[in-house]
């Protein structure tokens, strides 16, 4: 049995006990008498503040865990470690009569903020519509682009309600959306569907004082210094299928710096015993970690759930030639990227743009390329294009990122004759200017996470043509615009049959991959060290291989 | 005296002003865009004028620094969103969802903390052992000292702390790591907290007073007067004290109050090495995060230090060297 896996299984064990009423499961250790129970201070350090925890501005993968995990439940959530969804404030995962374009939510009997007042369908309309606010911005976009009258709607702070979200009693939610939405049960796990009561709503300082109908609240919030949360007493394990709850406090300490944590941790002494990172450990931290058993041991990693790409310019010749882009592809050493990258303990190979989060750990690889590239192949398919060598590229690169890559990957082509130029380009200003009609190079190395495990949070905003726009292009920086294709990622939209959509969204990812608009290069994984007394950590796969709060705890010495 | 005095606070006033229009201009040229961040990731451009607008970043820049001037005096309503600054507004961060000036003043405690213990540490260290140098000069304990200043200087405020976080805490064992507690909540954990840090920080001056110090010391002693009081008959203390050494403060005092001033608008290095929340790791994390109206508070807030304590620097002149007169 793996670690994970074993501390997956005293998480399960945790669960078990505490659904039957027992306040204490063991977890004993050998040689030690130790157990782990309820309660106790777990630490976590952390280098700077959460940019927002305010659910309708809360859009950062790990902050989004830590937010729905501990502060306030969404709809619909998943499982601990795992991206299958279960229903969280909902009864079930939501029922749809009409395609898809309605979706009908009951929420569950006894839930209960942190005052004990009662959870209301009304209150998660409310938070909806405040997402939509200017006042109240940064949030997940998704239910502006769903709803019907979304992105007309400027929020509820002038009295204006959107019709689109009803609640006709207390438990009952319903949205009406644009556009038929198989993969809405995923979309309402995002924070924006999290009940804020209209009373407590503070606005723009809401971000300070979120109010809770998860397991803990906050006690107190230093933003930048710390954030100390307790228990809700409200909150009912009974109606909650995920959440733990384990330690009596959570200490957030912001402030640190990365690598003291790094080192506190690894010697793991005092109060750093019962400590998580916030944060990940870089190749720096790892070359410290990985030679040190004891500190190895307590190193949980896993994939961030995030592409990384080669997006050709498809405005530029000749990379309008899909036989240019596949030489490319071909040429391109992903093993030397890899170790630009840090190592396979930093970045796995990518073959497809789904990661295998999204298509049950498997992967698909079209092109069959060896891992350390096809040089002949490359050099072929450019004869065949007709494109005479040296050719000259430039690759846009930011400053802020991994130039390793760019040099791997200008290495790799410079063998078949590309000679790259790396344009470094400031990281502020780095997606402007790829994402810019105008001022993109032909090359550029770009990245996506999705915001859910669905498909429909990846290949549309990469591949959907439609999205194209002159300046300020995310996701769609190959400017690739292909009918089919959009009219193809309609037609999954339409499929509520999670099976069946996963299916078509894979097929849609090889179909993608024949014209090759960006080349996957890898999939980044990130690493944690826990504390020596942290008990149940676990990667989750949906946030950023984040550690799953769901279900960590403390070891309690008796 | 104090025309002089009024004088001088007149013109910290304008270079304050200054300051701010120049800090102000930079942060309106420079490519961040605070209505972008805020906007978040997938920002639509009708989205984004919504967003300026309710921040109030959509006025011209003229209006936006004349709005920020009064509500330095007057307090002011922000954007459209109705949120209340109340004088002394210096901004409002986005990014942490508070007024400027709430920030500045939570976070003064831990760097004035930081700042007055190290200062009292390097002052004591660098002067006594400067002056011990320069009375023995040539001696092995003078190139003993003059070594170790020359190395210490040499070495990276980042280095000091990172061998002292390593030696004490982690290896050692002899301290926890540094958590802040203010000073009247409890007193012995305040000054536990700020032991490391303090040392680190006075490391780094006092290397520089010492060799400040016995320059100074030295010249001085070589003076007709100092030959003259030995000649009096004084007890060789009060040469060294009452005629030596307040000669020779003039010049230390003068770049103490330069490099306390400085101090008080945060230890950016030390504060992070150390976790410390004070102004230096509140800039630090500004700049990460483009909280511009942050940045210009500290910036402020540092001018007016700096300038301050030049200006009671330049008033203590005449307390020590009756000689001073202000005009």
């Amino acid at each position: 049995m793996s670690k994970k896996i074993g501390l997956l299984a005293i998480a399960v064990l945790l669960s078990a006990a505490a659904c039957g009423g027992g306040g204490k499961a063991a977890a004993p250790k050998s040689g030690a008498s130790s157990a782990v129970t309820k309660g106790g201070t777990l630490t976590v350090l952390a280098v700077s503040d959460f940019d927002h925890l305010d659910p309708a501005r809360n859009w950062t993968m790990p902050a989004i865990m830590f937010g729905t995990r501990l502060l306030y439940r969404t709809l619909v959530t998943f499982k601990a470690g795992s991206s299958e969804i279960v229903p969280d404030l909902a009864t079930d995962l939501g029922t749809s009569e009409d395609g898809g374009k309605t979706w009908k939510f009951t929420l569950k009997d006894g839930l209960k903020y942190e005052d004990g007042t009662p959870v209301k369908a009304a209150d998660i309309k409310h938070n909806v519509e405040r997402s939509m606010a200017p006042d109240i911005s940064g949030g997940p976009d998704y239910a502006q682009r769903l709803l019907v009258g979304g992105t007309e709607y400027k929020g509820p702070y002038g009295g204006r309600h959107l019709a689109s979200v009803e609640a006709p009693d207390d438990k009952t939610i319903i949205f009406r959306l644009k556009r038929a939405a198989g993969e809405f049960p995923y979309t309402v796990t995002l924070p924006t569907f999290s009940p804020v009561p209209e009373a407590k709503d503070t606005k723009v300082e809401y971000d300070n004082r979120p109010f809770s109908s998860g397991p803990y609240k906050i006690e107190g919030y230093e933003r930048g210094k710390e954030l100390v949360l307790t228990r809700n007493e409200h909150w009912d394990q009974g109606t909650d299928p995920v959440r733990l709850a384990l330690p009596d406090k959570i200490h957030v300490k912001q402030g640190q710096d990365k690598d003291t944590i790094t080192d506190r941790l690894i010697a793991s002494s005092g109060e750093d015993a019962t400590s998580v990172p916030w944060g990940s450990a870089g190749p720096q931290s790892l070359s410290k970690i990985l030679p040190n058993p004891q500190a190895k041991e307590r190193l949980f990693t896993g994939p961030t759930g995030c592409t990384s790409t080669l997006v050709f310019n498809l405005n530029k010749k000749p990379l309008d030639n899909p036989k240019v882009r596949q030489a490319i592809y071909s040429a391109i050493d992903k093993e030397s990227v890899q170790t630009a990258m840090g190592g396979p303990n930093m970045a796995d190979i990518a073959t497809a743009y789904l990661p295998p989060a999204m298509t049950d750990g498997t992967t698909q690889d079209v092109f069959q390329i060896p891992p350390t590239g096809d040089v002949a192949k490359a050099k072929a398919l450019l004869a065949e294009a007709g494109v005479a060598t040296p050719l000259k590229l430039k690759l846009t690169a930011s400053t802020g990122s991994s130039t390793p890559v760019e040099v791997s990957i200008q290495e790799s082509l410079k063998k078949i004759g590309i000679e790259v130029e790396i344009n470094p380009v400031d990281a502020s200003v780095y997606y402007d200017t790829i994402g810019d009609q105008g001022k993109a190079d032909e090359l550029a190395t770009y990245g996506w996470c999705p915001d859910y495990p669905n498909g429909s949070s990846f290949l549309p905003p990469l591949f959907d043509g439609r999205s194209v726009k002159q300046t300020g292009n995310s996701g769609n920086v190959a400017f690739f615009k292909d009918p089919a294709i959009d009219k193809k990622i309609d037609e999954i939209y339409a499929i509520t049959d999670p099976a069946a959509s996963k299916k078509a969204w894979r097929d849609l990812d090889a179909q993608i991959m024949q014209q090759l608009p960006q080349a996957p290069l890898y999939l980044e994984k990130r690493g944690y060290i826990t504390g020596k007394d942290v008990v149940g950590a676990v990667n989750h796969p949906v946030w950023a291989a984040q550690l799953d709060y769901a279900v960590i705890g403390v070891k309690k010495s008796s | 005296m104090i025309v002089y005095a009024l004088r001088r606070l007149a013109a910290i006033a304008l270079i304050l002003l200054v300051i701010c229009a120049i800090t102000f201009a930079i942060f309106y040229l420079l490519p961040d865009d605070p209505a972008l961040d805020a906007c978040g990731k997938s920002c639509t451009t009708e989205r984004l004028a919504d967003v300026r607008h309710a921040m109030g970043l959509d006025q011209p820049v003229l209006a936006q620094f004349v709005s920020y001037l009064t509500g330095i005096f007057a307090g002011r309503t922000l954007g459209t969103s109705g949120l209340e600054c109340a004088a002394p507004c210096f901004g409002y961060s986005w990014q942490y969802a508070s007024p400027v000036w709430d920030l500045l003043l939570d976070r003064l405690g831990v760097s004035a903390s930081l700042a007055a213990g190290a200062a009292v540490l390097w002052l004591v260290v660098g002067v006594v052992l400067g002056i011990m140098a320069a009375l023995r000069k040539g001696s092995l304990l003078d190139r003993g000292i003059v070594l170790s200043a020359l190395a210490t200087t040499s070495a990276p405020v980042y280095l000091i702390a990172a061998l002292l976080i390593y030696f004490v805490i982690l290896q050692g064992e002899l301290l926890p790591f540094p958590d802040y507690q203010p000073v009247l909540d409890n007193p012995a954990a305040w000054a536990a907290s700020l032991l490391l840090p303090w040392i680190t920080l006075a490391a780094l001056y006092a290397a520089m007073y010492i060799r400040l110090t016995r320059a100074s010391m030295i010249e001085t002693m070589a003076e007709p007067y100092i030959r003259t009081a030995r000649a009096k008959g004084l007890p060789e203390r009060t040469v060294v004290v009452k005629h030596g050494l307040r000669s020779t403060m003039t010049p230390i005092l003068t770049i103490f109050g330069i490099d306390l001033g400085g101090l008080l608008a945060g230890a950016m290095i030390t504060e992070t090495m150390f976790g410390l929340p004070g102004l230096g790791k509140l800039t630090f994390d500004a700049i990460g995060k483009s909280d511009q109206p942050v940045v210009l508070g500290v910036t402020l807030l540092a001018a007016l230090f700096i300038t301050l304590a030049n200006l009671v620097v330049d008033l203590l002149y005449g307390v020590i060297d009756p000689r001073v007169r202000y005009t």
